[in-house]
């Protein structure tokens, strides 16, 4: 680990220079109320704004869930606000995640990353098992028990970034290289590459977009040579292609494409979604009508309003300038993202820090996108907002890898 | 490029780009569009539910319910929602409250990947009322058992008199419509009109807020008939114990006011029961009176007697001598019985209901035989021959009369007998009302009135009415007609009431076996009316095919003697108080 980006200065009261350790290096002797306020306290050292629009956005998510799910007693069990205590029970483990990975730090998970990885894959190849359970089509959960179940592919999400993170940055970090090697480049691809075809066996193209996005976004940010990105671009291109031509896709993949490409394609089936959620966002106008006073949302006409058409409630509840605010929102925790991988003291935290930005952007995209017809459907939900426990906890675990950069970087004592 | 900060400053960029580009299309959306969103929004949340109109109800004479509506449910399962939890729970807890088989309702909640099932039909609202009680129960301690179960409200025609009527009144189809009888002629006053409401619907619920538009559903009219329940019921009674009796294909009767010409009763055997409408019943849903043609035979001679008396060619009096046989058109007719020639008045003839009489009778109305059959068509279509009966049933016979120039050779001497020819019950019966009403024949009906939603009694349309022929010739055949009756060597013997003046005439016919269109049994009938010296009621007795001997006069007269009983005192129609009249019927 490299220290000569360290100011000496700005260590003092540490027991050790080393900052992975933060946490358990304060002098006991000081007070617990001291420790919180004092200048170079880590609740000062956070991004208050990454972290404000993430608890802003978390905090909208709840009621937007709150007023799709309220009406459905199918899927409440007749406690209206089933899903908005779930919204919030979840948000507070996603928030423990967060401060978990942030106190640890990216520096030190990075040593487990190997088995970040391994335990992705495992997980994935158990949801493809006889342990796994299909919903939508879609063999990718895994039930826990007593109405739990988890997404072994947000994992993987982490855990790609983790290991390119590791894999792209050595060389870089030790002084050996200014820019990762071609073979750290593919054997890094060779370890994204793992889970993202266990994945497509499930299949699930969405999450396989994202892992994609998030492929480039860390290569992009590592700089590596622009051939690699170019090179995987077209292998991707040729890879849709493939994939369309084989037969790979399933028919209603393909659907979906066709509905996004011509909107009056099959109105009743897979253009009925979009259709409804434009018509409930349109019918929102500039203001909105006000949460919980949604016709279209309290009559149930989206479906899956609470997940991947979250959007559409804040369309047509809170109107133009409630979508405005959500967008800003976004761009701002984006914006800060970017920032801290910019910042970042090390390769390391840039590539991780940017793969996260990538996995936040895209999903934050092809959701608001798809809810606005400009994308095609692919089941991705939007980050905070969206209803889903595995999703959350994944997107405050990479809250909390961003935290955990932001955190260590020399800089982050003048922002404090 | 290949700085990672560069990198990250153009995805900054590009960030920047894309959010503008959604903040773009969030405006061209909710700003421009937003009007013509929220008016699609607004078309789709909207329904136009149909609101079905009450069905009127129809009750007799005197206001006794024959057939109303009312509320019934269908219990109905979401399969889908109740495989969630344990179906078989479900059908144990469901199947005793349905009074249904619990392996039947289980087996169609297991019906795989449905949405709907029906499990009961039509039970009684305390039935549903009593179902939903149970769901809220069992949900207060949060168990599953009646999870999915919902009902659909109908509404659900009954008929509290049961099998009373039922060939009369008819039945309703599965549209709610009449599918027979009364409930289909009257379908246009007892339907009513239905009703539209267009409303905002949320997940199958109406906005309270939203505003209600439509217009609201005029209640079919009540409607009441001219029948009396119990005349029916009794009428009933006897013609289906007579048909097993007689062994009999089947039978009817006929009760007619001979005032107005209204249906008293309309009886027929094997009838139905309307509230459990089975396979079987297929051949009894009709009305026989109406639907079913035949030959009346001798009583369809009365029509010739008042052609003669009327055309003033001869009087109850009249000597005819009636040979054993008589030659006409290649052909040797016959009487019932083989007898020495014999010396009988008009009026015996009618008496001993001799052919050869009659056949020597209409030939008195012409010496040419074709003017003499066009003169006897004329009678017979002002009788209603071949007419439709203005009941205007479904399914109804105006019977066969040919243009007398289509009469064949031996057609034109048995058409007077009453062969030949064909009615229906009620068309024969209509025959007697006018001699009893003096001569004037007034078109039978069903219907008294209507009681619209307005509250308001409509009295029917008068009937139709016609002169057939005059009182003093009426009167002459009425005297002959209680001869029938009254005479020991009468026909009529058996329809004879004690304290009463009765005037009746027997039929006993060569019927025509629908199945091979040939002669094939016979058709018996007696029909009459009383008292004969101031006429109330008509009642016509008929039985198709017995299986026993015996014609009009003893396997008919003994019901139409029961049935005129019951009629007369159930009308308090005063006893006659004179001696019947005995004409002549030998010189």
């Amino acid at each position: 680990m490299s220290l000569r980006l360290r100011p000496a200065s700005r260590v003092a009261g540490f027991g050790t220079p080393d900052l992975g350790r933060l946490a358990p290096m304060f002098t006991p002797r000081r007070s617990i109320t001291r420790q919180i306020i004092q200048r170079d306290a880590p609740v000062r050292r956070l991004d208050w704004m990454l972290l404000g629009p993430a608890l802003a956005l978390s905090a909208v998510g709840s009621l937007l869930v709150w007023s799709a799910t309220r009406n459905r007693r199918g899927i409440t069990g007749g406690d209206p606000q089933f899903f908005f205590k779930r919204h919030l029970l979840n948000l507070a483990i996603g928030l423990v995640l967060a401060t978990g990975v942030a106190i640890i730090g990216h520096r030190r998970i990075r040593a487990f990353a190997p088995f970040v990885a391994i335990a992705a894959v495992l997980g994935l190849m158990a949801a493809l098992s006889p342990l796994g359970s299909t919903i939508n089509g879609q063999r990718a959960w895994i039930q826990l028990g007593a109405g739990f179940s988890v997404q072994p592919a947000e994992l993987a999400k982490i855990a790609i970034i983790l290991c390119m993170g590791m894999i792209l940055a050595e060389r870089v970090d030790t002084g050996d290289l200014t820019r990762p090697g071609d073979k750290a480049v593919f054997w890094a691809l060779v370890v994204a590459a793992v889970p993202m075809v266990v994945i497509m066996l499930m299949p699930d193209l969405g999450s396989v977009m994202v892992l994609a996005m998030i492929v480039l976004g860390v290569l992009l940010a590592s700089g590596a040579r622009a051939r690699w990105m170019i090179a995987l671009m077209v292998m991707a291109a040729a890879g849709a292609v493939a994939v369309v031509q084989l037969g790979l896709l399933s028919e209603y993949q393909i659907d979906r494409f066709r509905a996004f490409a011509d909107p009056d394609f099959d109105p009743g089936g897979v253009g009925y979604n979009t259709a409804m959620a434009r018509l409930a966002i349109g019918s929102g106008g500039l203001m909105g009508k006000g949460l919980f006073n949604g016709e279209q949302t309290s009559g149930q006409y989206v479906p899956e309003q609470q997940t991947d058409f979250v959007f559409s409630v804040a369309g047509e509840e809170l109107g133009f300038i409630g979508c405005c605010v959500i967008i800003a929102l976004f761009g701002i925790l984006l914006w800060r993202g970017i920032r801290i991988a910019l910042h970042a003291d090390d390769l390391y935290g840039t590539v991780v820090a940017a793969g996260v930005v990538a996995w936040f952007a895209f999903q934050a995209f092809e959701n608001i996108g798809m809810n606005l017809g400009i994308m095609p459907v692919a089941g991705l939900p939007l980050p905070f907002v969206s209803y889903g426990g595995s999703s959350m906890f994944a997107i405050w675990m990479g809250i909390g890898l961003l935290q955990s950069v932001h955190m260590r970087h020399a800089g982050a004592f003048k922002t404090a | 490029m290949g700085d990672p900060r560069k990198r990250l400053r153009i995805g900054l960029i590009a960030l920047g780009v894309v959010l503008t580009l959604f903040a773009g299309r969030l405006l061209q959306l909710q700003a421009l569009d937003a009007p013509a969103y929220a008016a699609q929004a607004a078309a789709k949340r909207t329904q136009t539910v149909n609101v079905p109109a009450e069905r009127g109800a129809l009750t007799d004479a005197f206001g006794v319910s024959l057939a109303k509506s009312v509320d019934a449910y269908d219990v109905t399962a979401d399969p889908t929602q109740v495989q969630k939890y344990d179906p078989h729970a479900t059908a144990l807890a469901l199947a005793p409250l349905v009074n249904g088989d619990p392996v039947a309702i289980e087996e169609k909640l297991r019906t795989p990947k449905s949405r709907y099932v029906v499990l009961a039909q039509q039970v009684d609202p305390a039935v549903w009322e009593h179902i939903h009680q149970v769901q809220k129960d069992l949900g207060k301690v949060r168990r599953n058992d009646l999870v999915g179960i919902y009902s659909t409200k109908h509404s659900k025609r009954v008929y509290p008199a049961g099998p009373v009527g039922a060939n009369l009144v008819g039945f309703v189809n599965a549209t709610g419509h009449g599918g027979g009888g009364l409930e289909m002629t009257l379908d246009g006053q007892l339907a009513g009109k239905d009703g539209r409401t267009t409303q905002e619907m949320v997940y199958g619920r109406r906005v309270p807020t939203s505003d209600l538009t439509g217009r609201e559903a005029v209640p079919g009219a009540d409607v009441q008939l001219t029948v009396s329940r119990d005349l029916q019921w009794y009428a009933e009674q006897l013609i289906a114990a007579k048909v097993t009796e007689t062994k009999s294909e089947s039978g009817t009767v006929v009760v007619q006011d001979v005032r107005t010409g209204q249906i008293l009763a309309m009886a027929t055997a094997p009838g139905y029961d309307p509230n459990h409408i089975g396979p079987g019943d297929v051949h009894n849903l009709g009305n026989r009176a109406v639907e079913e043609a035949y030959e009346p035979g001798s009583t369809g001679k009365v029509m010739t007697m008042a052609a003669v008396i009327q055309e003033g060619r001869a009087g109850p009096g009249t000597r005819v001598t009636v040979p054993n046989r008589l030659a006409r058109a290649d052909q040797l007719f016959k009487d019932e019985h083989d007898h020495a020639t014999q010396q009988l008045t008009l009026a015996g003839v009618l008496a001993k209901s001799s052919n050869i009489g009659t056949i020597l009778a209409s030939e008195q109305l012409s010496p040419d035989r074709a003017e003499a059959n066009a003169k006897l068509h004329d009678y017979l279509t002002r009788f209603g021959v071949g007419q439709p009966s203005g009941l205007k049933f479904p399914g109804e016979t105006p019977g066969i009369l040919a243009q007398p120039q289509k009469w064949n050779g031996s057609q034109q001497y048995t058409i007077p007998f009453g062969q030949g020819l064909s009615v229906n019950s009620v068309q024969a019966t209509s025959v007697f009302q006018t001699i009893a009403n003096g001569g004037v024949r007034i078109e039978p009906s069903l219907v008294k009135g209507s009681t619209g939603p307005d509250g308001k009694f409509k009295p029917a349309a008068a009937p139709k009415s016609n002169v057939v022929v005059s009182p003093e010739t009426a009167r002459q055949v009425r005297d002959m007609l209680e001869t029938v009756v009254a005479d020991e060597g009468g026909t009529g013997k058996n329809g004879r009431i004690p304290g009463y003046r009765v005037a009746g005439k027997t039929g006993t016919a060569n019927r025509v076996d629908p199945k091979t269109g040939r002669y094939n049994g016979y058709t018996t009938s007696f029909i009459g009316f009383a008292p004969a010296d101031d006429p109330q009621v008509v009642v016509s007795v008929t039985l198709q095919a017995p299986g026993i001997d015996g014609g009009g006069g003893s396997l008919c007269a003994p019901v139409f003697q029961q049935v005129m009983t019951f009629a007369l005192q159930s009308r308090r129609i005063a006893p006659s108080g004179t001696a019947p009249l005995d004409l002549p019927i030998e010189w």
